[in-house]
């Protein structure tokens, strides 16, 4: 509570500093991914006069084509890491005043040096959230948890296997699972045999949360992938979902958060952003199952059985995470084509 | 002569120029802009966009096996769908029409085409509530008969089927019932005093006269079924995959509008091509 | 043939309202993943009660979804009438024009119609969004509109010419009343495209001004909750209630 009242006092200074009205700030981000959290946006606005308005999208090239086709039309983006390299080609956003946004100070030193967010010295987003892609069991039918990302080709799994349809990510958990770096990924022909082992162990791909927890819930899985934070939110639903950090490692991700190019509302955009970083938000966030915070202030004021710091915080489990770099078009849509033949054949 | 048919050009004009000024602005435009893309490298969008003109989007349909046996599966999808529509949905129209009596008829009317206003992602859920593992097909059929059954029917291509059946079967009811609610009743019954009989009566009257009804449903079924990726995404599972997801995917997991564009087109193209092919036959069967 | 048919009929409607029964009990079932098996609950309709989001997007909806019928419908039977009535060069064309809107995936369509509204400035919000919407119904309302003047006899036009109507009373006095079934028909599924289009008003309504297919839509990512089949199923029930009392009033189905 305290923490709030400091965070508030801090945006008002802010406010006041910049001299800034009232104003309607637009958010583009995935649906319920914090930014539009209840509890956060109320408490901001009282603090700040500043009132929040949504808009979503539902897959990254969405997202894209929302940002060019509507200048001036967003204040705040979040874009995942590897894609900001795609954003920043068409000049579609602005350099990050970190002046403006108090909590940056605390975020980690990794995130904030991010190479995909850094460019030409300029900082074009404020790292916010990060998490693994991983798998995910059902332990009221798996009761040993398994070391290995093998779980998923093990036969007595036939049938009872997920993965997301994602043309990328099925292509990196292959690396994975081969032994490979997912960002440089030299043996293309064992992920291709890896993949094409698995089709015969899938039930169904998964595409959202809510096909996940559904097909969980009915009781059609024994393991598929995940993401960390969404596991958390899973398993505080009452699902028996476990999350697996296997011994061949996982894919991590960061999210940040930006300034379009054509926002005219900048000021009050990097006060939403500082709030959405600040340690007193993502605790209470963090309450109701969300990813990692990338600040380090937020990470260390966890209750200290908290998943997001016993598990990710766990310097072992780090050194097994390969974080996922921007991958080239020319690379998603080979993938995507070897993907697409792969399951064309069943 | 000359005159008259340019006074019914003029009239025509005056009440088709609302409707295709609206689909041209909206439509006709957006797909012509479209349709520019598919012969593009890439889209031109951003300062350093780079591209040539090029056909490469359409020989990519060639080159590998993939996009044309999908597109295959998915005119067989067509087809089935629209077979069973019309065996599920004709003699329906034709009970409501010629049984069905009275006020009760508007309400039956009615309440075919009711489920088609609820949203179709909630519907297709729905169906996988129905058809899963333990689901409530299941719990019904093992509730009535004495010995455990497992029909498995979720996450195949069955449940697909099912699925495109539900969501477009009101169509050729209603176009149907619209053509057989038109038929003379006394056209029936002077050929039933004559002595035919019922299935000649179908055969020879109801059906040739019902056709542009019956037609008219199936066309609206088979031209968007082929196209379809809703409903084998979330019920078809791992044989899910249909010419139409692989056009999303080149929306939502790459950005190859390019590509997207052209197999769209090559899918009208096809589905034209099909429709071109079969209107003589059809034309045939109905005199 | 008329008992067997009856429950053909029936077994038909049982199947069209299978998954509707089951949105509608799972808006009254406790599991937020749709578990079975069964437990009763009102929770989600109070849930419902205090989402603003939910019902404004539904209440847009409902608007868009009317005001598109309206128009569509308008249009639609206009150009239906001319295709039938007139013959002139151009009119095979006319028709096959109709087929792209309906074989071309929705979001194909929905994209072009983003990036070429942006194009020519007219950017987004309500108006564009009914522009997209009507346009996408346009092609169902004159195909279901022709079907069913496929079965007008033209001589009655020509009797009611001959005894010195005109044009204008024609159409109205003895077309319209005619096709009025196919008209209704094709009204309905206007309504039904409207109401279901998700990748129109996706991209082209305003930051905030959601419709209820669009929260659906990207809802799907985090999950939605059995408030979705409450609000759904409200509407069914108040759409059936004005359907059945609009079959209780009128004569559409044009008894002969």
């Amino acid at each position: 509570m305290n923490m709030k009242k400091q965070a508030a006092v801090a945006s008002a200074l802010v406010l006041i500093a910049s001299g800034a009205m009232a104003d309607e700030i637009r958010v583009l981000n995935w649906q319920g991914y914090g930014t539009d959290q209840e509890f956060a946006l109320a408490p901001f606005t009282e603090a700040t006069g500043h009132t929040v308005v949504h808009d979503y999208f539902n897959s990254e090239q969405e997202m894209l084509t929302k940002l060019r086709t509507n200048p001036g039309a967003y204040d705040v983006v979040l874009i995942n890491a590897a894609f900001f390299p795609d954003v920043l080609a068409e000049d579609l956003l602005q350099p990050i005043d970190t002046s403006k946004v108090a909590n940056f100070a605390d975020v980690a030193p990794d995130f904030a040096a991010n190479d995909s967010l850094n460019v030409d010295g300029s900082l074009y987003g404020v790292p916010w959230t990060w998490g693994l892609t991983s798998i995910a069991i059902n332990s009221s039918t798996i009761s040993e948890t398994p070391s290995s990302i093998n779980v998923m080709w093990d036969e007595a799994h036939k049938g009872r296997v997920s993965i997301r349809d994602d043309a990328v990510e099925a292509v990196q958990l292959a690396a994975l699972a081969t032994g490979q770096n997912i960002n440089d990924i030299q043996d293309m022909d064992a992920v291709e045999a890896k993949l094409g082992a698995l089709m015969p162990q899938i039930r169904t791909f998964w595409g959202s949360e809510n096909d996940w927890n559904q097909f969980m819930a009915a009781g059609e899985l024994d393991v598929a992938s995940y993401w960390s934070g969404s596991a958390e939110r899973s398993a505080a639903s009452g699902l028996p979902v476990q999350f697996v950090v296997p011994d061949e490692g996982a894919i991590g991700w960061l999210d940040g958060l930006a300034v379009p190019a054509s926002s005219e509302n900048v000021d009050a955009a990097h006060a939403f952003i500082n709030w959405m970083i600040d340690p007193a938000f993502y605790s209470e966030w963090n309450a109701n199952g969300a990813p990692a915070s990338a600040n380090a202030a937020a990470a260390a004021a966890l209750p200290e059985d908290a998943f997001n710091r016993k598990v990710l915080g766990d310097p072992e489990v780090a050194a097994r995470v390969q974080f996922m770099e921007p991958v080239s078009e020319e690379n998603r849509e080979a993938y995507l084509e070897m993907w697409q033949a792969l399951k064309a054949a069943q | 002569m000359a005159n008259i048919l340019s006074q019914d050009t003029r009239r025509a004009a005056g009440l088709l120029t609302p409707a295709y000024l609206w689909l041209t602005v909206a439509i006709f435009l957006p797909l012509a802009a479209m349709l520019y893309f598919s012969f593009l490298s890439d889209v031109p969008f951003g300062p350093e966009a780079d591209w040539y003109y090029t056909s490469e989007n359409y020989r990519a349909f060639f080159e590998t096996g993939t996009y044309a046996s999908l597109l295959w599966k998915s005119i067989k999808l067509g087809l089935t769908v629209t077979v069973i529509c019309v065996l599920l949905g004709f003699p329906c129209a034709l009970v409501l029409a010629k049984v069905i009596q009275g006020r009760s008829r508007e309400a039956l009317f009615l309440l075919i085409i009711l489920p088609f206003w609820s949203n179709s992602l909630v519907r297709i859920f729905s169906w996988a509530i129905v058809l899963r593992g333990n689901g409530v097909l299941e719990l019904a059929v093992n509730w009535v008969l004495p010995f455990d059954i497992r029909l498995g029917l979720m996450f195949t291509p069955t449940a697909v089927v099912i699925g495109l059946v539900h969501s477009y079967l009101p169509y050729v009811i209603l176009t149907s019932y619209l053509a057989l609610q038109a038929i003379d009743n006394s056209l029936i019954e002077a050929a039933r005093s004559m002595g035919a009989k019922r299935l000649t009566i179908l055969w020879r009257i109801i059906l040739p006269l019902s056709m542009p009804g019956l037609l008219a449903g199936a066309v609206l079924i088979f031209v968007p079924v082929v196209g379809s990726f809703m409903e084998p995404r979330i019920l078809g599972g791992r044989f899910g995959t249909y010419y139409g997801t692989v056009i999303e995917d080149q929306f939502t997991a790459v950005f190859n509008w390019p590509l997207g564009a052209a197999l769209s087109f090559i899918l009208l193209a096809v589905v034209l091509v099909i429709l071109a092919l079969s209107s003589p036959i059809l034309r045939n069967a109905r005199t | 043939m008329g008992v067997l048919g009856c429950i053909w009929l029936v077994l038909i409607l049982v199947f069209l309202y299978a998954p509707i029964l089951i949105m509608a009990m799972m808006s009254f079932n406790e599991s937020q993943f749709y578990q079975l098996p069964f437990k009763f609950s009102l929770d989600w309709y109070e849930a419902l009660a205090s989402n603003d989001a939910i019902k404004t997007a539904a209440i847009r909806s409902v608007l868009i979804a009317i005001a598109t019928t309206v128009i569509a419908t308008t249009l639609g039977t206009a150009a239906s009438i001319a295709l039938f009535r007139y013959s002139f060069p151009g009119k095979r064309v006319l028709q096959v024009l109709l087929f792209p809107p309906i074989a071309i995936p929705w979001l194909i369509t929905g994209t072009a119609m983003l990036i070429f509204f942006f194009g020519i400035g007219l950017g987004r919000g309500t108006p564009s969004v009914l522009i997209g919407h009507v346009a996408l119904a346009l092609p169902y309302v004159i195909v279901v509109v022709s079907a069913r003047l496929a079965t007008f006899d033209p001589t009655l036009e020509e009797a009611a010419r001959s005894l010195g109507a005109s044009s204008w009373t024609v159409t109205m006095r003895v077309t319209v009343p005619w096709i009025l079934p196919g008209i209704i028909a094709g009204g309905l599924f206007a309504f039904a495209v409207s109401f279901d289009q998700f990748v129109v008003s996706y991209f082209l309504s305003e930051p905030g001004d959601a419709t209820l297919p669009v929260l659906i839509y990207t809802s799907i990512r985090k999950g939605f909750t059995p408030e979705i089949n409450a609000v759904s199923t409200i509407i069914i029930v108040i759409s059936m209630a004005i359907m059945l009392l609009a079959a209780r009033f009128s004569n559409f189905g044009g008894d002969r």
